[in-house]
């Protein structure tokens, strides 16, 4: 169960501005609430933040494409 | 089209280009130097009865074959179900020579993410993906080739480099592989290793086609990535890329052009195709060049 807790994580730290502003903050509370484990945490506290960002706004112009102005959950 | 060497063998290579609406004039006035068409499968899935007749028309004067975006069949999450059932009454209607899906995962925890994402590359990802790739052939009655897919960020919680996982996924599926070189060619630059040492690593007997297609640079934090947005010309870096695979791969291959926006005149692209012939003719000639060299 925890690998898909961890891509229903990834999925809205990718798409979720709130969400990843909170998680970049604060990376390992924001991943220990989403219940990931210890190394999915340690992971998380590495992430490529350059390809975070990048990978960001990347989907939010193909989101607007699909979805209209104000992208689905 | 056909490769010769010396000697007698031959290699039939086809080379086509995946349809989009605003090249459909472009595309059905050149046939005759396309040799095959991909269509989206999502694009169709819920299409009005006309344009699914128009792409039954299609078949019958080119070889047409799907590709799916939606699947997400690398997830540790099970793939819907009505997405398979609506990927299996297209093919039905279609017939399809063969149909293709990316190794992505598209969604998680209720959130649509709209584009194909790289999941964790672990046993979880990769279990998840065979099983996937099983129901999927369950229920289209065929399994996809499985495609590569760039990622600008590398894959958080990862255990696998791209190439093992890959590997790992296709030695509990019994599937073929869509090698996409312009995303091999950006996962290569933007995290750094060695894409000849890649293809070099591909089942070379397990890939039934291959993508081409350009992207362009993009930075954040002062770094810079190669995205890989189907809206540019294929770079030179890839047509040597497809030469290597052509000096190796030893059965046909097919090749697809993707193009998904900012459209050039049909004949920039049909350039293109020929530009990958040309790659293809070289490939195939250091093959046969080997092989005899061998044989004498």
């Amino acid at each position: 169960m925890s690998a898909a807790r961890l891509e229903a994580f990834l999925a809205k730290i990718y798409v979720e501005e709130d969400s990843r502003e909170r998680f970049l903050l604060d990376p390992r509370g924001e991943a220990a609430k989403a219940g990931l484990n210890e190394r999915e945490i340690a992971a998380l506290e590495k992430i490529d933040r350059a390809g975070l960002i990048l990978t960001a706004r990347s989907l939010q112009k193909k989101r607007r494409r699909l979805f209209g102005k104000k992208p689905k959950g | 089209m056909k490769f010769r060497s010396a000697g007698e063998n031959t290699i039939r290579d086809r080379v086509g280009l995946g349809w989009r609406r605003e090249l459909a004039v472009g595309i059905l006035s050149h046939l005759d130097r396309i040799d095959i068409v991909e269509v989206i499968a999502d694009d169709l899935f819920d299409a009005p009865r006309r344009e699914r007749r128009a792409l039954r028309a299609l078949s019958a004067q080119t070889t047409v074959v799907l590709h799916g975006v939606s699947l997400g069949l690398a997830s540790s999450v099970p793939v819907e179900t009505k997405l398979l059932e609506k990927t299996a009454r297209l093919c039905e209607e279609v017939n399809p020579e063969y149909w293709s899906e990316h190794l992505a995962f598209v969604r998680g925890g209720g959130v649509e993410i709209g584009h194909l994402t790289a999941p964790p590359r672990t046993d979880a990802t990769i279990e998840g993906a065979a099983s996937n790739l099983e129901r999927a052939r369950a229920v289209v009655g065929s399994a996809p080739l499985v495609e590569n897919i760039a990622t600008l960020i590398d894959p958080p919680g990862s255990d696998y480099d791209e190439i093992d996982w890959v590997k790992g996924i296709m030695d509990l599926a019994p599937c073929g592989l869509l090698l996409d070189l312009h995303n091999l060619h950006a996962n290569a630059t933007n995290f750094g290793y060695d894409e000849i040492e890649f293809l070099k690593r591909v089942p070379a007997e397990r890939i039934g086609a291959v993508h081409l297609a350009g992207g362009k640079w993009v930075e954040a934090l002062g770094e810079r990535r190669l995205l890989d947005d189907h809206l540019h010309d294929v770079p030179d870096t890839v047509y040597r890329l497809l030469a290597e695979l052509a000096a190796v791969v030893p059965h046909p291959l097919t090749v697809i052009l993707e193009r998904d926006g900012d459209y050039p005149p049909i004949e920039v692209l049909l350039r293109q195709l020929d530009r990958a012939r040309e790659a293809l003719a070289e490939g195939r000639l250091r093959q046969f060049e080997r092989i005899e060299k061998e044989a004498a």
